[in-house]
């Protein structure tokens, strides 16, 4: 519908890893610490399953900051709070 | 090392994706050196899980997931005393599950203060990471409590049997909880231990255990979101990939493997369990005595009586050899028991009081102490039945005896063994009932959110034992291919393939009890069982089987209930007193009709399959009888043993002199009674010792090794074995060779010849009863329902057929059971007498209601007219009104023309007693005035409300009324016999039957019944495929097909099916108005009886 936008969207984010799979940096910014990693597989029953691997992160610019990499698109997005 | 303390099989009940034998395995493919099985509050599948680690050189931990309060325990066995003290707290946290003054019946917990009292020889982990005693707190924002709990399991269990519990889920708040409850393990100077909350053996188990959540909560996947693991790492892994998972704490890693490497005790081993009298020394004198005492008896002048006295002398002394004594003595008392119970049952003054209370059934009938100690009632020497099988030097578990009683006594009993040993130390056997295809469709469907109506259009068509690959089939057919392929549907049939098999709930074996000498509750939970004054155990007939524990079956037998029914029903109606034990057993006319195939309601020999055969194996005898019954059984089938013994039977009437071609001169001893044939269990024992040479216990082993748990193994090496024993005899390979392909298809699926004794008589008794006393043995039968192979609606018109009279229901002469009743007037009847229906078989009457209206009737006199009625008898609007639609009010007031919308109407407007919340208001004995003009139901309109409200019709059948307006070429039942064997015949009915044997290779057997007789159909596989839903649930069809004969056996091989509304319309009744009329029936008629593998 025009006019209308989804509140909260993730927004994708460049993010370099390391070799476990872990971020080691988000738009270029170092990553302090992993403070929580998590994992949702949802909706497999659904055409659209979610399988999402969320980590919260303390960046080197003092920011706290979710972000999760969908494994169906393969890409990194940033949790918007 | 990791090593996994904390699992979840299916006997977590829908909370557990795998069986404990998948665990068990899996864990040996990762190496795990010992495994824990934690289910919650229960032992359900422990006894499995550890059998099927020894199997793997797994090393089995016996532990649980204990609900306290609300919060979870796992506790692990680290002894004995620990194990008593596991089973008594479960014992007590199940307490009162079942008595509403407590917890609800799923809904286990046991309180801190139990928890304490029993905390010896267990270790205590703090609980998983949701809901633990500790880690729950942390969830819930409730650290200080969780912290004031763990002190106090710290004090009960010491600092060397409690352990916090770390787990890793992959949720959001892992890191920080476990954080917290390691600083807790500080402060509290315990350690902490990793566990995986394992909950399937595979990654690829995890959707369905989210389902089996969604489930257990009644709720969709969507709606049960919060109560999801969330993810699949609740699967079983590799102890390296958990040691990476728990990289932060690799102490509590290590501390898996050193609790684990302390938790030594055996289950397998370990139990402790005795029965009464086990320990008896004076229990082999006894026996001895009791059995001489009783073998002067009943052989006194018998010319077998040196032979019993061997036998007898032979069986002790292999029961004193296997101290199994005591053993005999139980049953003997248990017997006793039963006894009184029946004396309290029948009442001194009943016509049953002169009938044993039970009867002996399976192997044990074999035994000469059996009978003699009352355990059975056919003489093993007269009947010379071979004991090898119930009772053998090398038999490694308990010999079964199996009681059968009926129904009403078997009730009474099964409490009163609990009073006679204590509760403490009896309990009837758990039984796990498993997801078959619908409950997998339906639970499944519910889960995945799909439309109810297309839920149970597929649940209806799926068949009992399908696979995956045909539910597709169904569903495809039921909801159209492009529907089924949708994502819903293709995700629910790939769960139901993988739930099918796990056990959904706890129930009770049907009469399975254990009794121990140690209070059971120190050897097993006990549990209250959903009937008032019960309790099982926590594990099936196979667990127990596995610990050794002596089961007692006390089965409950419809047709034995009927029987007794029956003598106390001759008694009543004529003033006769039957006693069963002495009728002759060479009853011509009892003979001529069980020839004839007129078996009908007869116990075992009634199916269409015995049907079938009885024209062409013509039993003459009682021993005949006893080979019948045993024939139609899958053993006799697969080992080809039917077919010769039909035919040699048949050359023998013809020829006496005809000589049974015996595979080998050797067998001759041994199949001489089934000619040639192998068709009893013993046989295949007897010719293996006498074609190889098998000691008896070595062939008791072959017989095992085929049955049930067969092992290919084991089969080889007896098969090496049989053919080499037979070359020693002598035996020509190829010849050792197909008598062995006998036995393998036989594979133990057969009676013992003992077992085919004990039913063979009750076989005859009824058949006997059925000829003698037609319309007792029919009013019996439908008061015993649900039972044997006929609907009601079809032993009815069957009888109707043979001349009995059956009535309808009537408020004015019917009694809530059916009865029997002398017609007013004299009618041309056998025995004169008449079936009255029961007011009891008008569905959603209420019980209490009709009994007081027969006995407010039997009091004050018959009911004068419908207000009276109503005002008398206390019966609430609704049961009125169902009686007086099931034409139980058309007699009243007397004379009147017994118009059903009539007296609705009247029943109606007299304002019959209505429920209030103080009881039934009473209506006022004031005759209401004239109905007005009502048009009469009708035939067609009456027999729709018979259908509707009692499941039968006593009056025309459906087919008769239907006729005119059949097709004219549809052939009549009655009509086949005139029509040449092989030509084209077309025919319409009711299906009563339909039965797809697991032996039949894909064919499928229906019976049609018309208003003159019932007619086989053989439904060929590609007939079957083309019409699958017809088959299936089909009440009223149209066949056309080749007839058959054979012997005396009319069948047709059906080539075509359709349903009855589409059969070609005639003037006299336009197609539509048939149509709906057929559809009204459709809606009503009984299912019919489906058995087998029924439906695939």
């Amino acid at each position: 519908m025009p006019g209308l936008r989804r509140l909260y969207a993730p927004q994708r984010v460049a993010v370099r890893t390391d070799p476990r799979g872990a971020p080691t940096t988000v738009e270029g910014v170092t990553v302090e610490a992993v403070r929580e990693e998590w994992l949702v597989e949802d909706r497999w029953w659904t055409p659209e399953p979610l399988r999402r691997h969320y980590f919260e992160l303390a960046l080197g610019d003092g920011r706290a900051l979710t972000v999760f990499r969908s494994a169906r698109a393969q890409r990194w997005y940033r949790q918007r709070a | 090392m990791y090593v996994e303390l904390h699992a979840h099989s299916a006997f977590s009940f829908l909370d557990g994706a795998s069986t404990p034998t998948e665990l068990a395995a899996a864990a040996a493919a990762h190496d795990y050196p010992a495994f824990a099985l934690t289910d919650h509050d229960g032992l359900w599948g422990s006894m499995e899980f550890a059998h099927a680690c020894e199997g793997f050189g797994v090393r089995p931990i016996t532990g649980t997931e204990l609900t306290v309060d609300k919060s979870h325990l796992t506790l692990l066995v680290e002894d004995e005393a620990g194990y008593r003290n596991l089973c008594r707290l479960l014992t007590a946290a199940h307490a009162h599950t079942r008595d509403n003054t407590g917890r609800a019946s799923s809904q286990a917990w046991a309180t801190l203060e139990e928890v304490e009292e029993y905390a010896e020889g267990l270790v205590c982990l703090s609980g998983c990471a949701q809901d633990g005693i500790a880690a729950g707190s942390f969830e819930r924002g409730e650290t200080a409590e969780g912290e004031r709990l763990a002190r106090r399991l710290l004090a009960a269990f010491g600092r060397d049997r409690f352990r916090i519990e770390l787990q890793r889920p992959y949720w959001r708040r892992d890191r920080a909880r476990n954080r917290w409850l390691a600083l807790l393990a500080e402060r509290l100077g315990v350690a902490c231990v990793a566990t995986g909350n394992v909950h399937a053996h595979d990654r690829r188990r995890a959707p369905l255990q989210d389902a089996l959540v969604a489930i257990g909560r009644c709720e969709t996947l969507e709606e049960s979101e919060p109560y999801r693991r969330g993810n699949s790492t609740a699967a079983l892994t590799s102890p390296a990939a958990m040691a990476a998972r728990f990289a932060e704490y690799p102490e509590a890693v290590a501390e898996s493997e050193r609790l684990a490497e302390r938790l030594r005790f055996d289950l397998t081993q370990q139990l402790g369990y005795r029965y009464p009298g086990s320990e008896d020394p004076d229990a082999d004198a006894e026996l001895a005595r009791l059995c001489n005492h009783h073998l002067g008896e009943r052989y006194r002048g018998s010319a077998r009586l040196l032979e019993a006295q061997w036998r007898l002398e032979e069986e002790l002394a292999t029961i004193r050899k296997l101290d199994l004594s005591g053993f005999f003595l139980l049953h003997r008392d248990l017997l006793e028991l039963a006894r009184e119970v029946a004396a309290e049952v029948r009442g001194p003054e009943s016509a049953r009081s002169v009938l044993p209370p039970g009867r002996g059934r399976g192997s044990s009938v074999s035994s000469i102490v059996c009978y003699l100690t009352g355990l059975s009632h056919v003489d093993p020497v007269e009947a010379d039945l071979f004991s090898g099988r119930f009772l053998n030097e090398e038999t490694t578990s308990m010999p079964d005896i199996d009681l059968d009683f009926p129904r009403d006594i078997r009730e009474v009993l099964i409490p009163r063994v609990h009073e006679r040993y204590g509760r403490e130390h009896s309990a009837l056997v758990a039984a796990f009932p498993t997801y078959r295809p619908k409950g997998a469709v339906r639970d499944l469907g519910k889960a995945l959110g799909l439309p109810p109506a297309e839920i149970d259009r597929v649940a209806k068509t799926v068949g009992f034992h399908e696979t995956a690959a045909e539910i597709e089939r169904d569903l495809a057919a039921a909801l159209g291919s492009s529907r089924a392929a949708e994502p819903r549907w293709k995700v629910l049939l790939q769960l139901a393939g993988e739930i099918m098999g796990l056990p959904r709930h706890s129930s009770q074996h049907p009469g399975g009890m254990v009794i121990s000498t140690r209070p059971l509750i120190d050897v097993c939970p006990v549990v209250p069982a959903a009937m008032a004054g019960r309790q099982t155990v926590q594990w099936d007939k196979d667990s127990c089987a596995d610990a050794g524990f002596l089961k007692i079956d006390l089965l409950g037998l419809g047709m034995l209930s009927a029987v007794e029914r029956c003598v106390e029903e001759i008694g009543r109606a004529r003033g006769e007193r039957l006693d069963l034990s002495r009728i002759p057993l060479d009853d011509p006319e009892t003979f001529e009709s069980i020839r004839a195939a007129e078996t009908t309601g007869v116990f075992q020999i009634e199916s269409r399959a015995q049907m079938q055969m009885l024209p062409r194996t013509q039993p003459r005898d009682i021993d005949d009888v006893v080979v019948q019954v045993a024939l139609v059984r899958p053993g006799p089938i697969q080992g080809g043993a039917i077919h010769p013994y039909i035919e040699r039977r048949k050359l023998r009437r013809e020829n006496p002199d005809y000589e049974i071609p015996y595979e080998h001169p050797l067998l001759e001893p041994v199949l001489e009674e089934t000619l040639g044939t192998i068709v009893f269990q013993e046989q295949v024992i007897e010719v293996a010792m006498a074609l190889s040479g098998f000691s008896s216990s070595e062939a008791e082993g072959l017989r095992r090794a085929m049955s049930r748990k067969r092992s290919e193994e084991a089969i080889r090496e007896h098969h090496r074995r049989f053919v080499a024993g037979a070359a020693a005899n002598g035996v020509p390979e190829k010849t050792a060779e197909k008598v062995w392909n006998q036995i393998k298809g036989f594979s133990g699926f057969g009676f013992p010849k003992a077992h085919s004794a004990a039913f063979g008589l009750l076989a005859y008794q009824s058949a006997w009863l059925r000829i003698h006393y037609g319309p007792e043995f029919l009013c019996s039968l439908l008061n015993e329902q649900p039972m044997g192979f006929y609907p009601p609606d079809s032993l009815v018109h069957e009888a109707q057929r043979r001349g009995i009279r059956v009535t309808p229901p009537d408020a004015n002469r019917s009694r809530v059971l059916c009865h029997v009743e002398t017609p007013r007037t004299e009618e041309d009847v056998r025995g004169g007498l008449v079936v009255r229906i029961g007011l009891g078989y008008v569905k959603g009457v209420r019980k209490e209601e009709v009994e007081a209206l027969v006995a407010e009737r039997e009091r004050g006199g018959p009911y004068g007219g419908i207000a009276e009625l109503a005002s008398r008898c206390g019966a609430g609007l609704p049961s009125l009104e169902r009686l007086a639609w099931a034409g139980a009010l058309d007699g009243i007031p007397a004379g009147s023309e017994g118009e059903r919308r009539e007296a609705l109407w009247r029943v109606g407007v007299t304002a019959a007693g209505r429920l209030t919340g103080s009881g039934t208001q009473l209506a006022l004995p004031m005759e209401p005035p004239r109905p007005p003009e009502l048009e009469p139901l009708g035939e067609w309109g009456k027999l729709i409300a018979d259908y509707r409200s009692t499941g039968m019709t006593v009056d025309k059948h459906p087919l008769k009324l239907l006729r005119p307006g059949l097709d004219p070429r549809l052939l009549r039942s009655s009509d086949l016999a005139a029509v040449d064997h092989g030509a084209t015949v077309e025919i319409a009915g009711m299906v009563t039957a339909r039965q797809r044997p697991e032996t039949a290779n894909g064919i499928t057997f229906m019976l049609l019944e018309d208003e003159r007789g019932a007619v086989n159909l053989i439904v060929p596989p590609p007939v079957y495929d083309r019409h699958r839903t017809l088959v299936r649930t089909a009440p009223l069809l149209r066949a056309r097909g080749r007839l058959e004969r054979r012997e005396g056996t009319i069948n047709v091989l059906v080539a075509d099916l359709a349903p009855l509304e589409r059969a070609q319309p005639t003037q006299r009744r336009p197609r539509e108005a048939r149509e709906r009329a057929v559809a009204e029936l459709r809606a009503v008629a009984p299912a019919g009886h489906a058995f087998g593998r029924r439906g695939r």
